[in-house]
């Protein structure tokens, strides 16, 4: 009998990505004090002001606590244990990508993000980070000559110090939360991006973040400034290998929309997740926070979860600029002992902002996914509008779905719907579409595709395919 | 921690049937102190509401009930069996039951006394253990039989004074009963009300929770309810005038099959905060939830709700819904509803929804365009909003003159 | 021949609904099962199918001259037997269009045929939504649902009409149609019907077999087949309904 086992042996897959890149790497030694981070400041030749940002939120890393709210119950991290920087030897920034490690090249190419001129995705600008540094950034000159400004946090901290001065911290600041704070303190690379006034970006961006090595945190930042009338979309891949143990990776990212601009922000997100019994995986700890600090702009958050032993996640929209736009849109999907606690804040301050929630969780085997999420009304905030929507489906009896969607309020003249429902693939639709030549794994993927699909229609259009394949991978496999 | 060290201090020695009850509630608050704003489910409370709860005199050396001035209780005459909480008189005594009603002796008590609350221990339960450390009353019986009459029950409150009250029911099988309970409160009382229900197999309680505060005077009751298989439970609570009022139903259906209705209605104005915390857990398969839960908040009143639901994998088939429908209705108010799904299950249907707003402009103006003036428009549309849940009261409390008393004070 | 079922018996959660059904169908033929609610003849067309939920405990079902029983769902939509549900399920998200798509390429791949590319597939569909006078807009909505009843049987006849079946079952299709809605479906299954097909109409009302007309009738009860005749069984069943059965069900019992 076609049964939920098999529908949970089906999403049941290798990791394709878990092989190891064997390169030397130069690590510094493991633990973290102020000379660790002036070492890291130094290694990558960083102007004063942010080493004294690093050291100030080391001080308030110190005096945070740990959060355990999220009952996520992971085995404790020791921060001395950690190694805070590891790159790849003879790291400076090669003029042409012939220069580059032939294996990091390779280690790419076998990710599916070819950096090479001749099989470059067309369109997509990509900035590569490899560990702890950016490895290649390409189609810089052409955005460049718009006016964009793609590459590397650690270029732009020496390139465009004003900019990063201006927005670096504005809007997720160190003291934030425990994450973001040791991120602030330790951030090793990451990309910025800078789109001028009235500027729409002529291509897709990209960042692709590989962990490679397994006692490494990855702590990445990135920054996206979208000026007065301008676009831009954004997309961020990652995958690690397996290790049996836990490694962090604790990002921040944020976004800052000015008047009638709009940032579209993609993650498509891969992480090992430990094996089938739960042991290793990445602890994806992140902090993504946009502002739309003009009138009518816009920032839209799009997610597809599927990797990470634990995720916990919460990309936000404080909407301060009148009519200003926040969207949240995510599939998450967990297997064997994943846990994933993600979902969104969209902070309405501004008079007639609106935002919107869309997020479909699917738990198998004894994984738990979580959505939780805020939706606050501010005194000022008159004509607002939310509209959420959370849907989970269950594939076996072992799996948890909980959605937590907390609802404040401070302003009558606002309007806020939230709608969840849970349910699981029937025998009945299976059937139906076995009885019409459907092959059950394909009949599984249609429905999980059909049950994401709202999500999926956000995603931008060189990368939907892509999330439609990463999801069918997960689906895919022998059927019991 | 001090002042409820203090508060405990002042407590007489525990004894009696509730001794054992006594020292478990004592000790919890002596080590627990005030609830503090990092539990999630005190976080929004104004704590400082707390602290004067403890302020108040217990009701044992007070005065009778009869000196204070709190509702006309004639006004509200009744034709089936009231009963009043008067904590003067020893209850389980003095009160007398009609025929069906039989009261609990010493051992039945001792034996039923906390079972409904254990299946829910959780250690913040602040509300639950100021009624265990410092109740001395209790009523308890059990009900049987057919034809039986409705039942009313008062818990009235003394100025100044912290009324503690306890009450275990249990219905036998196949027994329907139904049950108003009034709290009242004026001035700068205080109730803590802790009610534990057993609902045997088949058996039905139709329950009205109509808490009528006035003054400064707080509220606190905690509901525990095990439902046996196939029994029906509906709950229709109202929570209205008081500057803190907290209520917290507990409900488990322990073999499946059961059928849980809840419908709840807070309306806060001036500085009032009112809250619902409510907690569904199916421990068995085929049972269903349908909850609606609705506020308005004026003025700078605060309104919360949460709402937990816990479906576990034994709770197959379950079919639970919540909605969650506020009104905000001034600048200055403030609402926070968090409903919580907690789900194991996989062949489950379980839905919840939540929304805020202000009135609909549309209607309004329907009944503005007919000729009808704003305020009664207004008056009107939340007559209309509130009767969804009023009507579900049990038919006694159309004698208390709900609807009118709420609209009325909507705007104080 | 298309179908031979020979001495079927099938329980579901351990209760016998087949009890002994032999059935047998010849290419070109059009047979009727009759019978009234709970005789089985739902169970019959879901067993041919293959639901999962239904348990063969002894007997065979072939098709063209291939063992059915051993095969999955799918596999049997594939070689070529169709069923019209009763009640065709909704399936929210997944596009109709889509959906029709897949099972037709999954259909043609097993006959040896090119799979449709999105266009082509469009030209055939645009083309086979005449047979049942279906809007277009049916297509860019999810599997059936929010159809009604009687659009929810046109999609069920625009699936058959895509995937040509060999054996095409029909369960109750008549139900829920007004007299317009079942002249459609009607002449679809006419239309589909070919001499190397063969086609199973399941319905306890004569309606539909006024407009199709049946070469062979067949009554069940108590997961039987009671009698089988020609088209006039089907008149006699309409003039002196199902009582007349009872005792000739009392009487095969008493023989077993």
């Amino acid at each position: 009998m076609a049964s939920q086992n098999q529908v949970g042996n089906i999403i049941s897959q290798p990791y394709k990505y878990g092989f190891i890149t064997d390169i030397e790497t130069e690590k510094i030694s493991k633990g973290i004090n102020e000379d660790i981070i002036k070492l890291i400041s130094n290694k990558k030749k960083e102007p004063e002001f942010l080493l004294n940002f690093r050291l100030k939120a080391y001080k308030q890393w110190l005096k945070l606590e740990e959060p355990d709210w999220a009952n996520l119950g992971y085995s404790p991290i020791d921060y001395q244990e950690l190694i805070y920087y590891a790159a790849p030897k003879d790291n400076h920034k090669k003029a042409s990508l012939d220069e580059v490690d032939p294996k990091l090249l390779e280690t790419f190419n076998k990710l599916g993000i070819p950096l090479n001129e001749q099989k470059r995705l067309s369109n997509v600008a990509v900035d590569a980070v490899f560990d702890s540094v950016s490895i290649a950034t390409t189609y810089k000159e052409k955005l460049a000559e718009h006016g964009v400004i793609f590459c590397s946090m650690s270029e732009a901290v020496n390139e465009f110090p004003d900019l990063i001065k201006l927005y670096l911290g504005s809007v997720v600041p160190s003291s934030d939360n425990y994450f973001a704070a040791l991120n602030s303190a330790v951030f090793s690379d990451g990309s910025f991006v800078f789109v001028p006034k009235g500027v729409n970006c002529p291509m897709e961006l990209s960042s692709y973040f590989r962990i490679n090595s397994g006692d490494t945190g990855q702590f990445e930042r990135t920054l996206i400034v979208a000026e007065e009338g301008s676009s831009v979309s954004y997309l961020e891949g990652c995958t690690a290998p397996m290790f049996d143990t836990n490694t962090l990776h604790a990002a921040v990212v944020e976004l800052i929309a000015l008047d009638d601009s709009s940032i579209k922000y993609s993650t498509v997100q891969n992480w090992y997740a430990g094996n089938e019994k739960g042991v290793g995986g990445i602890y994806n700890f992140v902090t993504k926070r946009g502002q739309c600090k003009g009138k009518r702009s816009k920032i839209s958050w799009s997610q597809v979860e599927t990797g990470s032993a634990i995720t916990w996640k919460y990309p936000s929209c404080i909407l301060l600029g009148e009519r200003s736009v926040g969207e949240f849109y995510s599939v998450a999907l967990t297997n064997n002992y994943q846990k994933a606690d993600t979902g969104t804040k969209m902070i309405h301050v501004g008079a007639n902002t609106s935002s919107t929630i869309v997020s479909k969780g699917i738990s198998a085997g004894h994984s738990s996914n979580s959505y939780r999420g805020l939706v606050q009304m501010g005194p000022n905030a008159s004509g607002a509008r939310n509209y959420s929507q959370c849907d989970s489906m269950l594939i076996g009896d072992k799996a948890a779905a909980n959605t937590y969607p907390y609802i404040r309020s401070q302003q009558p003249v606002s309007n806020i719907e939230h709608e969840a429902s849970t349910c699981r693939i029937s025998e009945d639709q299976l059937f139906y579409l076995q009885s019409r030549g459907i092959g059950f794994e394909e009949a599984v993927s249609m429905m999980v595709s059909g049950f994401c699909r709202d999500v999926f229609n956000q995603l931008p259009m060189e990368f939907a395919a892509e999330a439609d394949k990463l999801l069918a991978l997960k689906l895919e496999g022998s059927v019991g | 921690m001090a002042l409820c060290r203090q508060w405990l201090e002042a407590l007489p020695r525990p004894e009696g049937v509730l001794e054992k009850i006594q020292r478990q509630g004592r000790k919890s608050l002596f080590y627990s102190g005030l609830p503090s704003s990092k539990i999630e489910s005190w976080r929004l409370t104004d704590l400082k509401r707390l602290e004067n709860l403890l302020k108040l005199s217990l009701s044992q050396e007070t005065q009778n009930i009869s000196q204070s001035n709190f509702f006309n209780l004639d006004k509200a005459a009744n034709q089936g069996c009231r009963l009043i909480l008067d904590p003067q008189l020893n209850l389980n005594e003095s009160i007398n039951l009609p025929s069906g009603f039989q009261k609990l002796n010493t051992t039945e008590i001792q034996q039923y006394l906390g079972r409904a609350l254990n299946h829910f221990s959780s250690p913040n339960d602040w509300a639950l253990a100021v009624n265990q450390a410092s109740t001395n009353q209790i009523l308890a019986f059990r009900v049987q039989g057919q034809d039986l009459p409705p039942l009313e029950l008062i818990i009235p409150s003394q100025k100044d004074t912290l009324t503690p009250t306890r009450v275990i029911i249990i219905l036998e099988e196949k027994v329907k009963l139904k049950l108003l309970q009034v709290a009242l409160g004026a001035e700068n009382s205080a109730q803590s009300h802790v009610l534990e229900i057993h609902l045997n197999k088949e058996a039905e309680l139709d329950h009205g929770f109509v808490a009528l505060g006035g003054g400064q005077a707080s509220c606190l009751a905690h509901l525990a309810v095990a439902q046996e298989i196939s029994s029906k439970y509906s709950l229709t609570a109202v929570q209205h005038g008081w500057m803190f009022s907290r209520l917290e139903p507990r409900i488990i259906q322990l073999n499946g099959q059961g059928s849980t209705n809840l419908k709840g209605l807070q309306i806060s104005t001036g500085k009032q905060q009112l809250a619902t915390h409510s907690l569904v857990r199916f421990e068995g398969p085929d049972g269903c939830l349908n909850q609606l839960q609705k506020a308005i908040a004026n003025k700078s009143s605060h309104s919360i709700f949460n709402g937990l639901i816990e479906v576990p994998k034994i709770a197959q088939n379950t079919n639970a819904s919540q909605l969650s429908r506020n009104l905000l209705l001034s600048r200055h108010a403030r609402i926070d509803t968090k409903p919580e799904l907690e789900i194991v299950a996989d062949d489950v249907r379980c839905s919840h929804g939540a929304t805020v707003s202000k009135l609909q402009e549309d209607e309004l103006f329907y009944l503005r365009s007919r000729g009808i003036a704003s305020s009664q428009a207004t008056s009107l549309l939340l007559q209309g909003y509130c009767q969804e849940i009023i009507k579900d009261l049990p038919i006694e409390a159309q004698k208390w003159d709900i609807l009118n008393t709420l609209i009325e004070n909507i705007n104080e | 021949m298309i179908l031979d079922i020979s001495n079927l018996h099938v329980n579901v959660e351990d209760q016998p609904i087949l009890k002994g059904v032999n059935l047998k169908i010849n290419a070109g033929e059009i047979h009727a099962i009759m019978g009234r609610n709970g005789s089985g003849k739902s169970t019959l067309s879901k067993v041919i199918a293959g639901h999962p939920a239904y348990l063969v405990t002894s007997g065979s079902i072939k098709f063209n001259n291939q063992d059915l029983l051993s095969i999955e769902p799918e596999q049997r939509a594939r070689s070529g037997v169709f069923l019209g549900f009763q009640y065709p399920i909704e399936i929210p998200g997944v596009s109709n269009l889509e959906f029709l798509r897949v099972a037709t390429n999954s259909r043609r791949q097993e006959r040896g045929e090119e799979e449709l590319d999105t266009f082509e597939f469009e030209d055939l569909v645009n083309e086979r939504l005449k047979i049942v006078q279906m809007n277009p807009t049916f297509l860019e909505r999810s599997v059936n649902e929010g159809f009604s009843g009687g659009e929810k049987k046109r999609n069920e006849i625009l699936q058959m009409a895509l995937l040509e079946p060999t054996l095409a079952i029909l369960d109750e299709t008549d139900s829920g149609l007004d007299i317009d809605a079942l002249r459609i479906v009607a002449s679809g299954v006419k239309k589909l019907a070919k001499p190397n097909t063969a086609t199973l109409l399941i319905t306890h009302y004569q309606r539909l077999l006024n407009e199709i007309t049946p070469d062979f009738v067949h009554v069940m009860s108590g997961g039987r087949i009671l009698r089988t005749g020609g088209g006039e069984l089907a008149t006699k069943l309409e003039e002196s309904g199902y009582d007349w059965l009872d005792n000739e069900q009392n009487i095969k019992e008493e023989e077993n």
